[in-house]
């Protein structure tokens, strides 16, 4: 982890054990705060990953042109995945909040107007619920009563993924905030590819929009250039990110300055 | 010698009246004095909305609530403040008490808005009205997690709040990990139609609800404390 001590602690040794180095950070280093958000991030992306792949299986997405039989045989077959796997969702919400006060804060680094990082904030904040949230409260409410009039399992399989798929304005704006406080930015917090690559990340925020009129094709929900292309471009995006905000909090020196307001 | 208007006590002292709307709203409420069971069926749920001693109550409780869910934004943003003069290195704990801080009213809001919708039409399909009833339900219970996030914030800056005169005592880290804890089964409700983890069991919704109570009680009274100190110390401007 990171190499900077304060002057009057003692350097972690290589030899303690993990617990003991965990010690040490939380008592003597002083970027502690930053990597609680960066720790907060890697936990949050394996387990969502986890979670939306494995135990409730709603990624890949199925088929948006599913009649309605097929939608309540989806539903049947992953009951407990879904209200087991979406519990621990709701549980680990909250994360959210360290990770994007995190990527508020490498906005904070740059040359640029506040603005920006309270943007954000604000944007990140308002994406988990209908990106994340309102998917899952929908398909948990569908898996609760299987014996529910057909039709309406089928609405709220609508409901679940044009929420998680269709609300592109949040991470499209989110994205090109972001980039727009790259290219500014004087500090050099972060490179300016990794700002082009925001563009990508908005880009795909843009060809998912005809998913609200497709329900077939490579423009449908599942399709190959609304879901294949941008999940590819995510994971890059997320895997990237990661690692420079890694980078910035190794670099970070807060030396003996005063403490920031 | 005029005083000035000091706009954070005035804020302050909305909990009182926010508290007062929020138990009225409850004991207004029908449906969570003796709360709605998850078994009830769709017909038993449109009668429950259809009944017009019910109607009328559900209404106007849940206007109280709406305005309650979004009047504890304020008294959040003073426990932000205060987490900003705590001795951290970085904005990033403050900023992630936002972040949570207009998560969970939002999702209370979206509870509140299917609550509203069920009562608007109750001579709709009685399916239909049972959705809403479900999506009410299971927002309002199983959406803890911006809630255990607040706690879980406010105890970590707790403990990183490194001085000699921290601003919050270290109890009220404990006592937020604790609620924390409280919160957290009724994320899983959805699981049980029955028993103590069902939305009206005695963890989904008794200890749950009791521990928000809780909560805004005692961080209510440590914020009081906080912000009047903070008007005492020489040199702070209020």
């Amino acid at each position: 982890m990171s190499a900077s001590a304060t002057r009057t602690a003692p350097l972690p040794e290589a030899s303690r054990s993990w617990l003991g180095r965990v010690a040490w950070h939380w008592r003597y280093d002083p970027k502690l705060e930053l990597w609680i958000g960066w720790w907060a991030m890697i936990v949050f992306y394996q387990l969502y990953g986890l979670l939306f792949f494995l135990v409730t299986r709603i990624q890949p997405p199925p088929d948006p042109s599913f009649d309605v039989p097929r939608i309540v045989q989806w539903f049947g077959d992953r009951h407990h995945g879904l209200l087991i796997g979406f519990g621990i969702v709701f549980l680990i919400t909250g994360m959210l909040g360290a990770v994007n006060a995190l990527l508020a804060y490498s906005m904070r680094r740059m040359s640029v107007s506040p603005a920006f990082a309270y943007s954000y904030l604000l944007i990140y904040s308002l994406s988990a619920v209908p990106g994340m949230l309102l998917t899952c409260i929908a398909l948990v409410v569908g898996a609760m009563r299987p014996d529910r009039d057909p039709r309406l399992i089928s609405w709220l399989y609508d409901f679940a993924f044009m929420a998680f798929d269709g609300t592109m304005g949040v991470f499209l704006i989110g994205s090109l905030v972001w980039m727009a406080a790259i290219l500014l930015d004087r500090n050099r917090v972060f490179p300016k590819w990794f700002g082009y690559l925001n563009l990508c990340n908005a880009l795909t925020e843009v060809v998912v929009a005809p998913a609200w009129i497709f329900k077939r094709g490579v423009f449908a929900w599942d399709g190959a250039i609304t879901w294949w292309i941008d999940m590819v471009v995510f994971v890059i995006y997320t895997g990237v990110f990661i690692t420079l905000i890694r980078k910035m909090i190794v670099r970070e020196d807060f030396g003996t300055g005063p403490l920031p307001e | 010698m005029t005083r000035r208007a000091d706009g954070e006590l005035i804020l302050l002292w909305t909990l009182p009246v926010l508290a007062v709307l929020w138990i009225s709203a409850f004991l207004l409420f029908p449906g969570f004095v003796h709360p709605m069971a998850p078994t009830m069926s769709a017909e038993e749920v449109a009668a429950f909305y259809r009944d017009p001693e019910n109607l009328a109550r559900i209404r106007y409780s849940m206007i109280l609530f709406n305005w309650f869910g979004v009047g504890m934004i304020p008294i959040l943003v003073l426990i932000v403040l205060q987490v900003r003069r705590m001795a951290h290195r970085t904005p990033i704990l403050s900023y992630a008490l936002l972040g949570c801080a207009s998560g969970g009213p939002t999702l209370f809001l979206v509870a509140n808005l299917f609550w509203l919708l069920a009562a608007f039409r109750p001579e709709r399909d009685p399916q239909l009205t049972q959705l809403f009833n479900d999506l009410a339900w299971v927002t309002f219970t199983s959406q803890v997690g911006f809630l255990i996030g607040q706690c879980v914030f406010i105890a970590l800056a707790i403990h990183l709040d490194r001085q000699p005169r921290p601003v919050f005592s270290k109890w009220v880290a404990h006592f937020n990990l604790l609620v924390a804890a409280a919160l957290a089964p009724a994320s899983f409700t959805a699981l049980a139609m029955a028993g103590v983890m069902a939305w009206d069991g005695l963890v989904s919704f008794w200890i749950r609800n009791a521990a928000i109570a809780l909560w805004i009680v005692v961080m209510g009274i440590v914020l009081g404390q906080a912000i009047y100190r903070e008007r005492r110390e020489p040199g702070v401007a209020a």
